[in-house]
C-alpha cells in the first residue's frame, strides 16, 4: 500500500521516505474516487521513480488522468534545473514527440450539420490518411523535410494549407527555436518523408463535436465558442519520426547513466544532463519532431477544412473554421519560472500533460463517446505545477482488458443507438480498445484540475462523429 | 512454459517470451511481439502475397557492443520493428545465428504483405526499456518486454 498523505480533496503526496533515492515528495492531483482508482495501477511507482531524475525541483508531479505508462507514467509532469545538474529524459516525452491537439470552431450549428453528418464522417474518413503506418498524400524531398523540422506548421501556412492566424493560435506559434536537422538519424528522416498530414491509429482521432455547455460564458466568447456550435477536434503527434528520434535517443542515453554516474530504477527514465552535450543534441532533435508534430496537425486541419467546403459549399473561412488553439501534450520545453522565488530557467518534461499558461486555452479530449472540454490556464498553474494541467481523460482499463470486455459488441453500432454518433475506424480491434468504458470520465479529471486551481472549466463538447486510425 | 504470452498494461502491451537458450528467448519474443501487431494465433500470414516467389530469406544483422542482454534484446526487437515498418514485409522465422556482445546475426525468411487489407491490429510505435528484465531459471530463460503502442 502507498504512503500517501492527503493534503486536501485534490491533492495526494508521496512522501521520500516512500522510496529510498527519491529527490523530492510526488504530488499527485486527484479527488477520492479517482485516488481508490490510481493506486490500483501502478502509476504511483512511476510517479516515485521520476522523483530519482537529478536536478528534479519542487515535486514529481502527477495530473489526475495519470495512468501507468513506461518510465514516466502518462499524465506527469517533471521540471528539472540545468545549473543544478538537471536532467533531459527522451522518455519523459515519450515515443510520440508533440502528440497534441487542436480544436477548430466554425459558425455553423448542430441543425446545420445534422442532415449531412454522415456524408460529412465520410468524406473526412477518404479524405484525411489514417490507419496503421499510415502514408499520406504530402510527400516531400529531403529538404523539404528539413524545413518542416525547423519551421514547423510555418511550413504547411507557406505551402498554403493554412493562414498566419493559424499559427498566432498553436502552442509556440507552432514551431520551437533551436531544432536542428543534423541530429536526427537517417532512419528518422526515412520514416517521416510521407507522413505529413496523415491522422495515425490508436487513440488518435478526427472528431466532429457539438459545445453543449458553457461554464464561462466571457472566455468561451473570446475562444469564438458558444452553445449548439459544431467544433473540430485533432488528435495526433509527429508518427514515425518521433518514435524513431525517441527510441534512437533513449537507447543512446541508456550507456549515459554510468557515463554521468546517474541512477535511476527504471533504464526507460535513461537521461542526460541538459547541459550535456547527448542532452542538447536530443533537445535539438526533439524540437525538429516537435515541429514536425505541429505541421502534421496543421495539414490535417486542411485535409479538414476542404471537405468541409465541399459539403457545405462554402469556403472555410465564409464556414469561420477558425482555430480555437492547438497544444502539445509530450513534450519538453525551456521554460521560466519562478522556485522559492527566483525565477529559473528549467526543462519542464510533460509526459502526457498539456502547458496551461494563465488564460492560454487547455484542450482536453475525453473518450470517443462521451464529451471533451476546453478549459482556461490559471496563475494556480504556474504557482504548482510549472504551468501544466491535465492532458485526457486517462486510461482505467488496459488495451486487452477493454477488448475482453467488449467482446461480442459492436461499439460503433452501440454509440450509434445510443447517441447518434457515427464512427468510421480503419481497424476494427481499435473501436474496442477505445470504447468509452476504457477510459476514465473526462468529467471528473477537469473538477480536479478546476477545483485545485490550475485551469478553469469553459466549454463542454460532445462527439458527432469520429474518424479514428 | 509457453514461447510467449500477451500481457495487459493500462496505456499500452507487453508480452512474456521463454526459451530454452537466450537464442530461443529472443525468437520467442520477436514472434510474441508480431502476435501484438497481428493479433494473437495470427502472424499476417492472412495478408501475404499469394505468389510464393515472393517468399525471401533476409538476414538482420546487428553490429553494436552491447554488454547486457536487455539492451541487445531491445535493439533486437526494434530492428525487426523498423524493417517491418519500412518494408512492408512479414517474417516467417526467425534463427539467430550469433548472439554475442558485439550484436546478433539472424537470418529470417519473410514474405511481403498487403496493408490495404486490414489484418494489423495495432501499431507498436516503440519496445521499451520499461520494467524490462531476462530471467535465467534451470528451465532457460524468461523476459517481459512492454511496448508502445
Amino acid at each position: 500500500m502507498y504512503k500517501l498523505e492527503k493534503i486536501d480533496s485534490f491533492r495526494w503526496r508521496i512522501p521520500r521516505s516512500y522510496k529510498s533515492g527519491m529527490r523530492v515528495p510526488g504530488l499527485m492531483y486527484a479527488s477520492e474516487p479517482l485516488i481508490q482508482e490510481i493506486i490500483n495501477d501502478k502509476a504511483p511507482e512511476q510517479v516515485a521513480n521520476v522523483a530519482f531524475l537529478p536536478g528534479i525541483v519542487g515535486y514529481s508531479l502527477a495530473m489526475p488522468d495519470i495512468h501507468w505508462g513506461y518510465g514516466f507514467a502518462i499524465g506527469g509532469v517533471a521540471a528539472t534545473d540545468p545549473e543544478n545538474g538537471g536532467v533531459v529524459s527522451p522518455g519523459g516525452v515519450g515515443y510520440d514527440i508533440n502528440c497534441g491537439v487542436r480544436l477548430m470552431r466554425s459558425d455553423l450549428e448542430l441543425g446545420d450539420v445534422k442532415p449531412r453528418l454522415e456524408n460529412l464522417v465520410n468524406a473526412l474518413f477518404n479524405s484525411v490518411p489514417s490507419g496503421v503506418g499510415s502514408g499520406g498524400d504530402i510527400k516531400v524531398s529531403e529538404k523539404e523535410e528539413k524545413e518542416i523540422f525547423v519551421k514547423g506548421a510555418g511550413w504547411a501556412v507557406k505551402k498554403g494549407y493554412g493562414v498566419n492566424e493559424d499559427l498566432d493560435h498553436t502552442e509556440d506559434h507552432g514551431s520551437m527555436e533551436g531544432a536542428d536537422p543534423d541530429k536526427i538519424s537517417g532512419r528518422a528522416y526515412k520514416r517521416g518523408n510521407d507522413q505529413s498530414g496523415t491522422l495515425g491509429s490508436g487513440n488518435h482521432f478526427l472528431e466532429i463535436q457539438t459545445v453543449d455547455a458553457l461554464y464561462d460564458e466571457k472566455i468561451a466568447r473570446d475562444m469564438g465558442l458558444f452553445e449548439g456550435q459544431v467544433t473540430v477536434m485533432i488528435h495526433s503527434g509527429s508518427r514515425g519520426l518521433g518514435y524513431q528520434i525517441c527510441d534512437d535517443y533513449v537507447k543512446g542515453m541508456a550507456r549515459c547513466l554510468a557515463k554521468y554516474g546517474i541512477d535511476v530504477p527504471d533504464r526507460q527514465l535513461a537521461c542526460a544532463p541538459v547541459n550535456s552535450q547527448e542532452g542538447r543534441e536530443y533537445l535539438s532533435a526533439m524540437r525538429c519532431a516537435a515541429n514536425y508534430a505541429w505541421n502534421n496537425r496543421q495539414c490535417l486541419t486542411h485535409l479538414t477544412r476542404e471537405v468541409f467546403e465541399k459539403i457545405f459549399n462554402k469556403s472555410w473561412a465564409g464556414l469561420g473554421l477558425r482555430l480555437v488553439y492547438d497544444v502539445a501534450h509530450n513534450i519538453a520545453k525551456m521554460e521560466r519560472h519562478a522556485v522559492n522565488g527566483i525565477e529559473k530557467m528549467l526543462c519542464v518534461h510533460r509526459k502526457g500533460a498539456t502547458r496551461a499558461f494563465p488564460g492560454q486555452p487547455v484542450i482536453i479530449p475525453g473518450d470517443m463517446g462521451r464529451y471533451s472540454y476546453v478549459l482556461s490556464g490559471l496563475d494556480g498553474a504556474m504557482k504548482e505545477t510549472f504551468g501544466s494541467a491535465c492532458h485526457g481523460a486517462g486510461r482505467r482499463l488496459s488495451r486487452s482488458g477493454a477488448i475482453q470486455k467488449c467482446k461480442g459488441r459492436n461499439i460503433d453500432r452501440e454509440l450509434f443507438e445510443k447517441s447518434g454518433i457515427i464512427i468510421r475506424a480503419k481497424t476494427r480491434s481499435t473501436l474496442a480498445e477505445e470504447a468509452p468504458e476504457a477510459y476514465k470520465d473526462a468529467s471528473e479529471v477537469v473538477d480536479v484540475v478546476d477545483g485545485a486551481g490550475l485551469s478553469k472549466k469553459v466549454a463542454r463538447m460532445r462527439p458527432l462523429g469520429v474518424i479514428k486510425g | 512454459m509457453k514461447p510467449y504470452e500477451i500481457i495487459g498494461h493500462t496505456a499500452d502491451i507487453g508480452i512474456r517470451a521463454s526459451g530454452r537458450t537466450i537464442k530461443e528467448l529472443f525468437e520467442n519474443a520477436a514472434r510474441g511481439m508480431f502476435a501484438v501487431i497481428f493479433g494473437e494465433n495470427k502472424d499476417g500470414h492472412e495478408a501475404e502475397s499469394r505468389d510464393p516467389a515472393a517468399i525471401t530469406s533476409r538476414k538482420i544483422e546487428i553490429k553494436k557492443e552491447i554488454f547486457r542482454y536487455e539492451d541487445l534484446l531491445v535493439f533486437w526487437l526494434s530492428e525487426l520493428l523498423y524493417v517491418f515498418d519500412q518494408e512492408s514485409i512479414v517474417f516467417k522465422d526467425f534463427r539467430i545465428l550469433e548472439l554475442t556482445n558485439s550484436g546478433i546475426s539472424a537470418e529470417t525468411s519473410t514474405s511481403r504483405i498487403d496493408l490495404s487489407r486490414d489484418v494489423m491490429r495495432r501499431e507498436i510505435k516503440a519496445v521499451t526499456f520499461s520494467d524490462l528484465n531476462i530471467e535465467e531459471s534451470e528451465h532457460g530463460f524468461t523476459c517481459k518486454v512492454i511496448f508502445d503502442v
